[in-house]
């Protein structure tokens, strides 16, 4: 296998140096990256441009949703918030109170656990409605319920509410921040050049010394977050059904929020076993982006990151891959949203020889002289936009294309006029002419990508989850190489109705109802 | 022997380093001062022969040129019946090609010198803006040039436009983010400010070819022009390029009239707008502001950020979101308005059952700064990230264009940057207590609902004390209903 790549890698870079004499030479920007690994495991990366007045700092877990199983979904965005917490040092005034009432609360939720299994073997049988409603709890569950908020309260009396974030924004510390993918959890700051120090303190403390306090009440602020990013908006349901719908054994199936009944249910038992395996040094990389010395880093690094234990064993890949689909599945639905269609189709993971050729022809179909623009809004005008995309995950990928139906027109038609762009792909070599102004545009856009601090620290970081942050430099060049004949074969590869997933989704807007009360 | 001792030292530097070495506590740890200066935009400033301000800042790091105007128009120039022109004349500039060139030729032309392109027009100005790789400066120039001196407005590219933007329209009962922005908007500046006065399907299909090319020879000449140009240049070749690319553009010099002020005052009370099918109830709470012409402005920001501007070290996030676990973003804004006063607003989004508690939890927190007083270690940290993130707003090239141009545009006072440090270090706790004691009014809030009118009012089963009802009072809640989305007419009862 790794012969094969080897080989692969080297007609991309033949093809590549004849290309260079085709157009300029732009994409030939190598971004200067200082790598070095502490003994625990922990990689580090530095970028030094001495005119920033900042460090774009940042580190990745190598986990995501994707790493979950069923009755954890949602697990590793839950504990990306539990990150903000604190540490024995930071987030309250007595740290053993702390700690013995952190126990306390697990014990009890551990029987209100058992009171809600209760409540939803009996909502199972029928014999309730609502489990949330107070008349439904037994006596032992209410007064559960009572002692969990003692004890919170209780706790809350010793809090230094956010003490991590006010540490880091007294010393002017700003854009801190984290995300939650299905591959990877990352955490960001940018820090005055002249304290860069605190942010090695700070993350290595919370790395270190983790205490996952207020786990409870930051449950319900991720449930608010689900209802505000997918619940309350017009089709936030409906694009997660899709998404379950187009996986039929990966766990990309499960979206990166997790499944509310899940989000409910995780205990803190749950983050500590995960926290164990996933942010160990060895899973971690870092990054620093502006007016950093290298020596000054690894010296400090060595110093905060490592008192880290490497883990016992690295995390395993993950095991339950994608198993071919022989079918097309179509979903109809309705909402307060335009007519529009969703095609995917399943393709290749992050990296795959195919997926350059992937990426360009979605750059082919996009934009305002590309051809989705051209032909379905312009020509055909059966939309009023159209879009492309391919997305390679860690172990899997998928291309989308989206189209908004024009008004009269119907989320089939669009479907047809997309399909009729994809025949196309297929049947006749894309001109010389348009794959340049495409690599002209991608060789372009990869300058403007790498231009702020935070931005570079951010793609490397994310760069080095799947496949190690050097493709960063390696990939533009294979992106350049494409021709037309790789196009043509991924369009035939790839664009077949069997595994093909499509969402039709019709206007279906509510009467507006009657109101009580005047007009202001 | 040597390779040895080598190891030997790799391994020593390689262990773990004693725990009693590293500070207890990040207050522990000590920084080297750092000095920071704004920079001066007058540094930077030129003027072009035919009357166009540029501001140039030279970075060479990555072959790139970023060049960005700002033009003296705005929606404000729009007649009421024409509702939607200046947006529509600032996206065509960009999609209607130019006089000599249909826009499929103007696009591809722009597309395979990979040039980004844009033009817009908001309420309060036009802008426009060209990046491109910095061996193609002038090719990516005249395109630029070309673009804002004689765009074509192709009558087909309008239809589509206008096709566009109906269907947008249709889309404005759908999400409660727009609904509750729009609802806010018209609470707080009433009914016929331009800022509020909306697009309609009449408006819009009234539009013509003729209006925009009209509206856009009435503002778009150089001397209204501010340039922000950044990035792979030296500065006077690249005034020679401006001067070459714009140069013989004359300049009428009609004044731009001013800014209308909203003449509205706000009705305090309860509001709710029902929106079916939603968990999540969305909310905002406010009353008038101040102007950047009050001295005061930049220590309300401060005041503010302690009370829900400064997100985690707020009082107000710390509250909603930490204790209670009632909001994912909950928070409040005290800007201070260019051209007329601005509004103070604060907001969370929370389910349906906690609604009721969290609006009270947040009048609570905002009649607390009149009352509690502020904490040294509070204010600390509010002051520290004002003046600690200074130098963040001048730290490339690009900030620095754009920061003096816009202030060159809404005509900030030239010392601004270099006096901001030492206003801000001068606040004190009774200060901020006496701004938040004289700019603050739990008493006149606008509070605004919208989301499942019934499950809010039902609120919480477990905690029925907060309630709705109870928070509107004896003037009770006045409902407002969902207009047309196209006509934008509210049904009578």
């Amino acid at each position: 296998m790794a012969g094969r790549r080897l080989g692969h890698n080297r007609e991309m870079f033949l093809r590549t140096v004849a290309a260079l004499f085709l157009a300029c030479a732009a994409w030939a920007q190598q971004v200067p990256v200082e790598e070095f690994v502490l003994e625990n495991g922990m990689k580090f990366l530095v970028v030094q441009r001495k005119d920033s007045p900042n460090v774009a700092a940042g580190w990745v877990a190598k986990v995501g949703s994707v790493n979950e199983r069923p009755g954890v979904t949602g697990i590793s965005h839950l504990f990306e918030h539990m990150m903000f917490k604190g540490t024995h040092a930071i987030g309250t005034r007595n740290i053993e109170e702390d700690l013995k009432i952190n126990l306390e609360l697990d014990r009890v939720y551990a029987a209100i656990r058992e009171e809600e299994q209760d409540l939803a073997r009996r909502k199972r049988l029928g014999e309730i409605e609502n489990v949330k409603d107070p008349k439904v709890r037994t006596p032992r569950h209410q007064k559960l319920l009572e002692e969990f908020n003692r004890l919170n309260a209780r706790q809350k009396e010793l809090l230094v509410t956010n003490e991590f974030d006010r540490i880091y924004t007294s010393e002017g510390a700003a854009g801190m921040n984290a995300g939650t993918s299905q591959d990877f959890t990352i955490y960001y700051i940018s820090v005055p050049a002249n304290k860069l120090e605190l942010w090695y303190w700070m993350e290595a403390d919370r790395l270190v010394n983790p205490v996952f306090r207020e786990f409870y009440s930051e449950r319900d602020v991720v449930h608010e977050e689900r209802r505000l990013r997918i619940d309350s908006t017009p089709t936030g349901k409906q694009m997660e059904e899709f998404n379950a719908m187009f996986w039929k054994s990966s766990p990309y199936s499960w979206p990166v929020i997790g499944w509310p009944s899940d989000l409910e249910a995780i205990t803190r038992e749950d983050a500590n076993a995960y926290y164990n395996l996933n942010y160990a040094p060895n899973n971690l990389t870092a990054c620093l982006v502006g007016n950093v010395d290298v020596a000054e880093a690894k010296k400090l690094a060595e110093r905060y990151f490592g008192r880290l234990r490497r883990g016992p064993r690295d995390p395993e890949p993950v095991r339950t891959a994608e198993e071919e689909s022989y079918t097309e599945r179509r979903m109809v639905a309705y909402a307060e949203a335009p007519p529009q269609v969703v095609v995917r189709y399943h393709t290749v993971a992050d990296g795959n020889r195919d997926e350059y050729a992937l990426m360009v022809l979605a750059e082919l179909l996009n934009d305002r002289t590309g051809r989705l623009y051209r032909s379905l809004v312009l020509e055909q005008q059966v939309a009023n936009a159209a879009f492309a995309g391919s997305n390679g995950y860690k172990y899997e990928g998928y291309f989308e294309l989206r189209g908004i139906a024009k008004p009269g027109k119907t989320p089939e038609e669009v479907e047809k006029a997309l399909y009729g762009e994809l025949e196309k792909l297929k049947n006749e070599l894309v001109p010389d002419r348009e794959l340049q102004k495409v690599k002209n545009q991608l060789a372009a856009s990869n300058f403007r990508r790498l231009q702020a601090d935070f931005a570079l620290m951010v793609q490397l970081l994310i760069a080095d989850v799947s496949r190690g942050w050097q493709t960063i430099n390696t990939d533009p060049p294979l992106m350049q190489a494409v021709t037309p004949a790789d196009i043509q074969r991924v369009a035939q590869r790839y664009f077949k109705p069997e595994g093909r997933s499509v969402m039709l989704l019709h206007t279906k807007r509510a009467a507006a109802k009657p109101s009580a009360g005047g007009a202001q | 022997m040597k390779g040895v001792g080598l190891a030997l030292v790799a391994a020593l530097a390689a262990l773990p380093a004693a725990p009693q070495q590293l500070a207890k506590h990040p207050r522990e740890l000590r920084f080297d001062e750092r000095q920071f200066t704004p920079p001066k935009a007058a540094d930077f400033q030129h003027k072009l022969a035919n009357g166009a301000v540029a501001f140039l800042v030279e970075d060479h790091e990555f072959p790139l040129v970023n060049v960005e105007v700002i033009i003296r128009t705005g929606g404000y120039l729009e007649p009421p019946e024409k509702a939607g022109l200046a947006g529509l004349t600032g996206s065509q500039i960009r999609s209607g090609g130019t006089r000599n060139k249909p826009p499929e030729v103007f696009d591809e032309e722009a597309a395979f010198l990979a040039a980004s392109l844009g033009s817009g027009i908001d309420d309060f100005n036009g802008s426009a803006n060209l990046n491109c790789l910095a061996k193609d400066i002038d090719a990516c120039l005249a395109l630029f040039a070309e673009m804002l001196r004689e765009p074509g407005f192709a009558e087909q590219r309008l239809r589509l436009a206008k096709s566009q933007i109906l269907q947008s329209l249709e889309q404005r009962n759908d999400r409660t983010a727009d609904i509750e922005q729009r609802e806010f908007a018209r609470l707080m500046r009433g009914d016929k400010h331009f800022t509020v006065v909306p697009t309609t399907k009449a408006t819009l299909e009234s539009i013509t070819r003729d209006d925009m090319a009209a509206f856009h020879k009435r503002y778009y000449y150089p001397a209204n022009f501010v340039f922000a140009v950044s990035g792979d240049f030296k500065t006077k070749e690249m005034l020679g390029k401006l001067e070459q690319a714009f140069g013989n553009w004359p300049s009428p010099r009609i004044a731009v009239p001013p800014v209308p002020k909203p003449q509205h005052t706000p009705k305090p009370g309860v509001y709710a707008v029902n929106k079916a099918g939603v968990n999540q109830g969305r909310v905002r709470m406010g009353h008038m502001g101040v102007t950047e012409a009050n001295p005061d402005h930049l220590g309300l920001a401060v005041m503010n950020g302690i009370l829900g501007g400064d997100a985690f070290t707020s009082r107000i996030t710390n509250r909603v979101r930490s204790d209670e676990g009632l909001a994912y973003s909950a928070g409040s804004s005290f800007p201070a308005g260019v051209y007329y006063e601005s509004v103070f607003v604060a907001g969370f989004q929370s389910k349906s059952e906690t609604v009721a508690q969290a609006i009270e939890i947040v009048r609570e927190e905002i009649g607390r700064m009149k009352t509690a007083p502020v904490k040294a270690e509070e204010l600390n940290t509010a002051k520290a990230k004002a003046i600690e993130s200074l130098p963040l707003r001048f730290a490339t090239a690009g900030q620095k264009a754009s920061l003096f141009a816009n202030d060159y545009y809404t005509r900030r006072p030239a010392d601004y940057w270099q006096k901001y440090t030492e206003r801000i270090r001068t606040l004190t706790p009774e200060s901020i207590q006496q701004l938040a004691a004289k700019y603050l009014h739990p008493d006149r809030l606008v509070v605004l609902v919208v989301g499942d009118v019934d499950g809010i009012l039902k609120g919480h089963p477990d905690r029925p004390q907060h309630s709705l009802a109870k928070i509107a009072g004896e003037a009770g809640i006045t409902r407002i209903p969902l207009p047309d989305p196209l006509t934008m007419v509210y049904p009578a009862e």
